[in-house]
């Protein structure tokens, strides 16, 4: 056996008799299941949720009675976000940024309803999942296991006659890296065993998958050498674990903590009574169709009038009222995508800016890494959204369109007693509005946003590696 | 293994060593042959802890050659150590371990795998206690922790044993043991060098003594007949200088 192997049998037989490693060890072993089964029944429990309310809510789209089709586009409909599979293991933004909407005419409604608004603020400061003990829990036991792995050899003389038995301050460090890389291994085991089970179904994306588990390994090696390299840089073993944790606090907490604030400050975002005063005078901008005197739809009107070769709207073949609302939609979609669209460049920037904290912080690299293959980060929302605002637009036009083909402007006009009756169309057609079907992101695109941050991840753990050259050197010069 | 030159296993030529502005070794020089019992007497700071490290390569001299079994320490501390048992004064073993299990370690770090009955021999001859070999060190007196990490300077068989204080912590008896011991390495080839302040404790073991002071030897006495040594010659040497502060 060589002498880096009988090292780390020697540093884990240590840890197996440490009965306080032993136990915390035990514990981040029993709180990774916890979290894998918490999660699991937690995010399953939102998914069945989600698929019977989004259920109830077509069958009473599809139950309203007979009636005229705007007053469905006003009734509007309930769209829920289904999760994916990894969704379980790294949760993401999902429960900050809603994952309901209700979607109806002449407006786009925020997402509603996320975790932290329905739940204690406690929700707040990390939900329990195996991606949070892994990022967050699994960092500090190392600290824990690893601080004197190499400060103790030297503050108990043992390190010297390491060398004088011919190990070299190499092998020495290696040895030790090798026993807290196993144990790395064997906290994440449990963690990858339950993401298999958890996300391990039939839609699960194998790739992405791969590289969350490459990913979380990446991070976990990491530490290891972050813990290694203080420890052999330390001449006390108490100086290497108040380095180790001041560490930990600054990269697992604090950067992860204010990262998100400083990119909300960079790139502020309007607030919501900014943004809806300023649509409300845009769209005053726009026109109003009930206006005779209005220029813009004085003058569709002029343009359809022409299309149709007639000279008054009573003579088109088609309800013109339908018309305006068709028109009328097109118009406040497009302003309020144009709206959208900023808020989506606002927050790319603010991604952006979050993401570069990765350079300083090895979580928020892992973090994005996670989330992006996961598909539950923020592109993941976006793309709900704006699925979200198509579905909402299809289904608004398909009944404008119905008012102009299926109810006629005589009786849309009409204010007689029967008038009521004659505008209302069978509720048959609500059953041919197509039900709103999620498509998450394919494997290509989940991959595709987390290699930065595993990139960034194998940068930082080749720094490291390479910095335990000299750190070697630094431990051969062992005096004492 | 290899020799220096004549033979010498140990040879330190006009070696100087300074920590900054203070100068720790002068001119030191000292040559220890196979199967040779050197002492090297001196009181604190005389600079016996500095010839030690320049020995094991833990410091480079700034001038003067340093050469142990015919490598040099400091630019061949790997190959130079591989030739040197040690045994420091306080002895830094590990706690976690029994005394079995550290000799087992240390050891095949060392490269050796001594069958077991091997380790429990050695434990016999240095006086440890059968009751103890399977103990960890947690519980372990100085002088116990001792027998140990002599034990396994015995086990390593290699041509250098360097001793720093080897009798500080031991009992009469278990001193008397221990000469014997270093006796039976020497006569086995080995050279020995020790470094201590207990003057009867080298006239009773040593071939040769050397009187170390700030950072050199300044005299030599070496063993003749059957009385060996002059005890009160060697004191009044001892006490000549300030070495024996």
């Amino acid at each position: 056996m060589s002498a880096i192997s009988l090292i780390a049998r020697d540093e884990l037989r240590l840890m197996r008799r440490n009965r306080v490693a032993v136990v915390a060890f035990a514990l981040l072993v029993l709180l990774t299941l916890a979290a894998a089964f918490i999660s699991w029944s937690h995010q399953r429990a939102i998914a069945e949720t989600r698929a019977r309310f989004q259920a109830q809510a077509a069958k009473e789209f599809e139950a309203q009675p007979d009636r005229h089709p705007h007053r469905m586009v006003h009734y509007g409909n309930f769209i829920f976000r289904p999760l994916g599979p990894l969704a379980a293991f790294d949760p993401g933004v999902d429960a900050y940024t809603g994952n309901s909407m209700f979607l109806e005419g002449h407006r786009q409604n925020t997402a509603n309803f996320g975790d932290v608004r329905q739940s204690s603020l406690l929700i707040r400061f990390g939900q329990l999942t195996p991606a949070f003990v892994l990022q967050v829990i699994a960092p500090l036991l190392l600290i824990f296991l690893g601080y004197g792995a190499v400060a103790r050899e030297r503050e108990r003389g043992t390190l010297r006659q390491m060398l004088v038995q011919g190990v070299s301050a190499r092998q020495l460090v290696a040895g030790k890296l090798l026993a807290l890389a196993a144990v790395a291994a064997l906290i994440g085991l449990p963690a990858m065993i339950a993401f298999l089970l958890i996300a391990g179904q039939p839609d699960a994306l194998a790739g992405p998958m791969a590289v969350i588990a490459l990913g979380y390994a990446a991070y976990l090696a990491l530490w290891a050498v972050i813990v290694i390299l203080v420890s052999a840089m330390m001449r006390r073993g108490r100086d290497a674990l108040l380095a180790l944790l001041a560490l930990w606090a600054v990269l697992v907490i604090l950067v992860p903590r204010v990262a998100p604030d400083i990119a909300a400050n960079a790139h502020a975002l309007p607030t919501r009574l900014e943004t809806d005063i300023a649509i409300q005078e845009d769209l005053r901008r726009l026109g109003d169709s009930h206006n005779p005197d209005d220029p813009f739809f004085t003058a569709f009107k002029q343009k359809m009038l022409r299309q149709y070769g007639v000279s008054r709207v009573e003579d088109l073949p088609v309800n013109y009222k339908g018309l305006l609302a068709v028109e009328g939609e097109k118009l406040t979609s497009r302003l309020f995508d144009n709206y959208a669209d900023r808020s989506f460049a606002v927050q790319a920037a603010q991604s952006g800016l979050m993401n570069g904290f990765g350079m300083i912080s090895p979580t928020v690299a892992l973090r994005r890494l996670s989330m992006a293959a996961a598909g539950t980060d923020l592109d993941g929302h976006h793309r709900f959204l704006e699925q979200a605002e198509a579905y909402r637009f299809a289904m608004v036009q398909q009944l404008n369109q119905l008012q102009a083909d299926a109810v006629t402007y005589a009786d849309d006009v009409a204010q007689d007693a029967g008038a009521d009756t004659r505008k209302r169309i069978s509720a048959d057609h609500w059953q041919a509005v197509p039900e709103f079907r999620f498509q998450p992101a394919p494997a290509s695109d989940l991959l595709r946003a987390s290699l930065p941050g595993l990139l960034l991840l194998l940068v930082w753990l080749a720094i490291a590696a390479l910095a335990l050259i000299p750190i070697a050197r630094h431990v051969q010069k062992a005096r004492r | 293994m290899s020799l220096t030159a004549n033979g010498q296993r140990i040879v330190v030529n006009d070696v100087h060593l300074s920590y900054g502005s203070h100068a720790v070794l002068r001119g030191l020089t000292l040559h220890v042959a196979a199967g040779e019992i050197y002492a090297l007497l001196g009181g604190n700071g005389a600079g016996k802890s500095s010839t030690m490290s320049a020995l094991l390569g833990f410091v480079r001299p700034d001038a003067g050659t340093v050469e142990v079994a015919g490598y040099n320490p400091a630019t061949q501390a790997d190959q130079a150590r591989a030739q040197i048992a040690y045994v420091p004064e306080n002895v830094a073993l590990y706690d976690h371990l029994t005394a079995r299990e550290n000799a087992a370690y240390l050891l095949a770090l060392a490269g050796r795998r001594p069958e077991p009955q091997a380790i429990d021999a050695a434990f016999e001859a240095t006086g440890l206690q059968e009751a103890a070999w399977d103990k960890r060190l947690g519980g372990f007196s100085k002088g116990m922790r001792q027998k140990v990490a002599i034990a396994i300077a015995l086990l390593r068989e290699v041509p250098v044993l360097l001793l720093d204080e080897p009798s500080s912590g031991l009992d009469p008896k278990a001193t008397a043991d221990f000469n014997r011991l270093v006796h039976d390495v020497a006569r086995r080839g080995a050279a020995v060098l020790m470094v201590t302040h207990d003057l009867l404790s080298a006239a009773d073991i040593a071939d040769r003594i050397g009187f170390l002071e700030a950072g050199r030897i300044v005299d030599e006495a070496a063993a003749q007949g059957a009385d060996r040594f002059d005890v009160r010659d060697l004191h009044r040497k001892f006490t000549a200088g300030s070495v024996a502060a």
